[in-house]
């Protein structure tokens, strides 16, 4: 490629963010433009995440198992990306539709919130598509500025900012954290493609790895703070307590997606050869975020701490599995795609309860849901008992495959704990399911859902259950297409 | 066929759910006919079933998780069918016994389904990750029906109950993903495999086995309960409504000594056998304590959960005593437990809803007003101590008789539960229906409907038939027994003591015991 010449670009394979990015961009002329109510936005916003879905499945399709090279090598189109895709559209689809009410209520800004998903999402699968360090932080920053701004959207309430302030402040350390890991990987490496990298590393011996060990780590830190893994988490729970109650679960899901799929693509694909130096980081902070993840759920009064808890320790799971280093890590990728879904319902669930822009949701709010609205009751409970790990749900096969793929590569202790920290789980998962049968309800007013919120929540707990018994289908797709 | 039966019950819990919820009438009596659909596919098991045959039969196999070597797998043997029949039974009587619960009634039948369908598949399951996802999910029915329609501290012992029992079954499950991946790492095609039949063939060290032994051990220790994994059970039992009582106590603790006879013995050989002194202390401090506790529980309901613990000891004692008696009695113990203390559970049940109490001291002359309830009452009592005659009096004779050669010690101390049980029996009984009657409430008692009777009357006779004519159970578990201990001396040093064998016995002429 000579200099300035235009990179060559695989326009079809990148065809879905084309469609979101510009479809935002869209949407904010046309509000500036015509000023359309809410619902078209709403509708608009939609119907673009419907295409982009329908292009990803296209593309999805056709994927070559290896991948081709886009944009001068900076984006790998292969079928992991292709899947991180398609899980980031499925749900950022719910989350739009479950959210509804949250637009509505936003009013005047509604085309902005409708216009940040669609970029967050665009930058996420971004993200997970990059073979190159720079386009991965360019992913990351693209998604995580979009989430910051969303965190805060509602503009009132100190709870609201407050989670908006910290997210920017600590997601912008994370990803000073993570840039300058990049740097020292370049200084070690001499290139920022994981490809070279990988090469590179495989193809001579490093005799003083210590830039490059310290630049893993760091990029490994920049990372776990994005998944919300322990130590590096402590942020969550206010983020998860303060933002819109309507968006909090799509914003965790993403941002799991992208920096999981970032994280397994430079770990595995990126310092494969490595992977005697970083399992055992890794597994560590797995270790550790289940146990802390647990621990601290079940001493949470607020149920959306509890759910960011939670997500600390389904993180270590997922961690679990990568640590395994097995090639392409397929159980990671189906705990991704069940746990996202898992995640997205609970919260559609929360924010029927409490309002959509709300911040904070008290468990005591949930006293005798199962009388107030029997649905929302039985949503919520399947997607905890997903979370939880309870056979017949996707959370069960999700969790055996990651015990599986740790146990063959020698993490039995790391399995041990997993189970013991999923058994602790389950206490607080069930914590919130009494809650909601067995205890008398405060006031006898029923809840409503709207119908798209219905629907979406049908779909997640459909999801959940019948690919709880029958998986076979997602294990295979992610069992034999994904190599990394 | 199993499949069938694994599935009618959830059908019927599909069917329920379709009823309009306006027709409350229908929703009891509906669950009764439609758990009554699974026990005529079990007799039909039953009878089609093979006497002379060790191994499993009408056994079905369909690919389920296919990358992981997962398959629905079901098979019945003489070891489950008992078991498998006592489960169809208590289900249909239980129900019919639940015409106290009124709130809710709908989800009630179909929380009862459910657990049905759950209890038969963890009884026929024959893949380790089938038989895991059984034995979890029976967890949520139970836990619903302790929390939803059980006493005032329903919660508390609903989430104790849920809690023991997942920690248990945690680490059964990490044990579980450690035998498929050793399957991986020693057979040809490395493939994983929960199945098992080929997991048999495994060849484990015995430091492994230790460990394994040791994870399935402590989810079956917890669900038996075996002291000191015992302290859910008061409070499950009593907190329970009478039908989560009856199949908590007739056929989930069952769960715990079917996993142990099933899989520890088979799967373990090794770890089996130098674990025995353990497993057999446990059993029983188990038996003893068990037993004492019962003696001073002035609620007549903790009476007779306590007593459970004591007859649990008895059935784990007779496992690892390692011999034809002991496993054939540990085996029929199983079946007769659950039809005595179901049938003790349904009482109380009965003089609960008329009382609404079930301390002791509340009552006192009883047989005077209700004679046919006393009746049964004594009756059942009596096979629980093991009066000669009736069931218990069967088991409980197999296992000593089986667990003297092997554990001549351990034997005689637990001889004294029988002793232990007759006191506390016989103590309640005198204290609950003899003497005068006393308090104006128990004046007003009415005796047995024909309802109720019809109710105890199956147990009764079952009690009775499998007093006179144990054969019937006996001869269909005998060549699975054997088979067990077959493998046990083929896969270890380890020799069953003489005469500790079925031919031990036919040799020297004397069949005592044997049915």
């Amino acid at each position: 490629m000579s200099p300035g010449a235009f990179p060559d670009v695989a326009w079809a394979g990148l065809a879905p963010e084309l469609v979101m990015v510009l479809g935002a961009v869209v949407l904010l002329l046309l509000d500036v433009q015509v000023k359309p109510g809410v619902k078209v936005l709403w509708r608009s916003a939609s119907a673009i995440m419907v295409i982009a879905l329908a292009l990803g499945i296209w593309q999805w399709i056709v994927t070559e198992p290896g991948g081709e090279l886009a944009f001068g090598g900076m984006l790998i189109l292969d079928p992991a990306a292709a899947f991180a895709r398609l899980v980031v559209l499925v749900v950022s689809i719910l989350a739009i539709s479950a959210g509804r009410s949250l637009f509505v209520q936003l009013g005047n800004r509604a085309a902005e919130g409708l216009a940040l998903v669609l970029l967050a999402s665009a930058g996420f699968v971004l993200m997970a598509a990059s073979q190159n360090l720079v386009m991965m932080f360019l992913g990351l920053e693209m998604g995580s500025i979009s989430l910051y701004i969303l965190a805060g959207i509602t503009g009132d309430g100190v709870r609201s900012d407050e989670a908006a302030l910290k997210y920017l402040l600590l997601g912008a350390v994370a990803s000073a954290v993570f840039i300058y890991g990049v740097a020292l990987v370049f200084a070690g490496t001499g290139s920022l493609g994981l490809v070279a990298i990988g090469g590179f590393l495989a193809q001579y011996l490093v005799l003083s790895p210590a830039v490059l060990l310290i630049g893993i780590g760091l990029i490994t830190v920049g990372l776990c703070f994005k998944v919300a893994a322990a130590p590096f988490h402590v942020w969550a729970p206010d983020v998860y307590q303060g933002a819109p109650a309507g968006i909090v679960g799509y914003m965790a899901a993403v941002a799991k997606v992208g920096g999981f799929a970032a994280l397994a693509r430079v770990l595995l694909s990126g310092f494969g050869t490595f992977r005697a130096d970083w399992a055992l980081v890794v597994a560590a902070i797995a270790a550790l975020s289940m146990m802390v993840g647990a621990v601290m759920a079940i001493i949470s009064t607020d149920i959306r701490r509890l759910l960011a808890y939670s997500g600390v320790a389904h993180a270590g799971f997922i961690l679990t599995g990568l640590a395994s280093g097995a090639p392409g890590s397929p159980s990671v990728w189906f705990y991704l795609a069940v746990y996202t879904v898992q995640l997205v319902a609970a919260f559609s669930v929360i924010s029927a309860v409490g309002g959509a822009a709300s911040s904070g949701s008290a468990l005591s709010d949930y006293r005798g849901l199962y009388r107030r609205s029997p649905f929302l009751a039985i949503a919520l409970s399947v997607s905890l008992l997903g979370m939880a790990g309870l056979p017949l749900t996707t959370g069960f096969v999700a969790k055996l495959g990651v015990f599986l793929q740790a146990w063959q590569h020698g993490l039995q202790w790391l399995v041990v704990v997993a189970v013991l920290a999923s058994a602790m789980a389950i206490y607080l998962y069930l914590r919130v399911i009494v809650t909601m049968y067995m205890h008398s309800p405060t006031t006898d007013d029923p809840v409503g859902s709207d119908r798209p919120t219905f629907w979406a929540l049908g779909f997640a707990t459909a999801v959940t259950v019948v690919l709880g018994v029958f998986p076979q289908p997602l294990l295979k797709l992610v069992e034999s297409a994904i190599y990394l | 066929m199993l499949t069938l039966l694994v599935l009618t019950p959830l059908l019927g819990a599909v069917v329920i759910s379709l009823v309009p919820a306006r027709r409350r009438e229908l929703q009891l009596p509906l669950g009764i006919a439609l758990s009554a659909a699974p026990l005529g596919v079990a007799g039909a098991v039953f009878v089609s079933f093979e006497k002379g045959e060790g191994s499993f039969q009408m056994v079905e196999k369909m690919v389920w998780w296919e990358p992981w070597g997962i398959s629905w797998h079901l098979g019945v043997d003489g070891i489950s069918l008992g078991l498998v029949a006592l489960t169809t039974l208590l289900f249909p009587l239980s129900l019919a016994a639940s015409d106290a619960i009124t709130h809710r009634r709908k989800a009630f039948v179909m929380a009862m389904l459910v657990l049905e369908t759950g209890l038969i598949g963890t009884f026929l399951a024959l893949d380790l990750v089938l038989f895991f996802v059984f034995f979890e999910v029976i967890l949520v029915p139970m836990y619903l029906i302790i929390g939803i329609w059980g006493g005032e501290r329903r919660v508390y012992a609903a989430v104790k109950f849920f809690i023991y029992t997942a920690v248990g079954s945690a680490l059964l499950l990490a044990a579980i993903i450690a035998l498929a991946v050793m399957h991986a790492s020693q057979s040809v095609e490395g493939a994983l495999s929960f199945d098992y039949l080929a997991l048999l063939d495994l060849e484990i060290s015995s430091t492994a086995q230790m460990w394994l032994f040791g994870a399935f051990a402590l989810a079956f220790a917890i669900k038996v309960p075996l002291f000191p994994f015992h302290t859910w059970l008061p409070d499950a039992h009593v907190e329970a409504p009478t039908a989560g009582s009856v199949l908590l106590a007739g056929v989930l603790l069952k769960l715990g000594t079917y996993g142990l006879l099933r899989f520890n013995l088979t799967l373990f050989p090794e770890a089996t056998v130098s674990l025995v002194p353990v497993l057999a202390v446990l059993a029983v401090v188990g038996i003893i304590y068990g037993a004492v506790v019962a003696i001073v529980q002035p609620d007549l309901k903790k009476l007779v959960a306590y007593s459970s613990v004591s007859h649990l000891g008895f059935v784990v004692l007779g496992i690892f005593a390692l011999t034809s008696a002991g496993l054939q009695g540990a085996v029929i113990q199983n079946v007769n437990h659950g039809l005595t203390t179901g049938a003790l559970f349904l009482l109380v049940g009965m003089l609960y809803d008329r009382r609404h109490t079930k301390k002791i001291a509340d009552f006192g002359g009883l047989a005077s007003r209700v004679p046919m309830m006393a009746g049964f009452f004594l009756f059942m009592a009596f096979a629980s101590i093991g009066l000669p005659g009736l069931n218990g009096f069967v088991g409980e004779f197999l296992v000593l008789v089986g667990s003297f050669p092997s554990l001549p010690a351990y034997a005689v101390v637990a001889a004294f539960g029988v002793v232990l049980a007759a006191i506390y029996m016989l103590w309640a009984y005198q204290r609950v229906f003899t003497g005068p009657l006393t308090g104006m409430a128990n004046r007003k008692l009415v005796d047995l409907s024909p309802k109720e009777t019809a109710i105890l009357s199956p147990l009764a006779a079952l009690v009775l038939l499998l007093g006179l004519y144990p054969g019937i159970l006996l001869d269909r578990t005998a060549p699975s027994v054997e088979a067990i201990l077959d493998r046990i001396e083929q896969t270890t040093d380890y020799q069953v003591p003489s005469p500790g064998r079925l031919e031990d016995v036919f040799a020297s002429g004397s069949g005592d015991g044997e049915g």
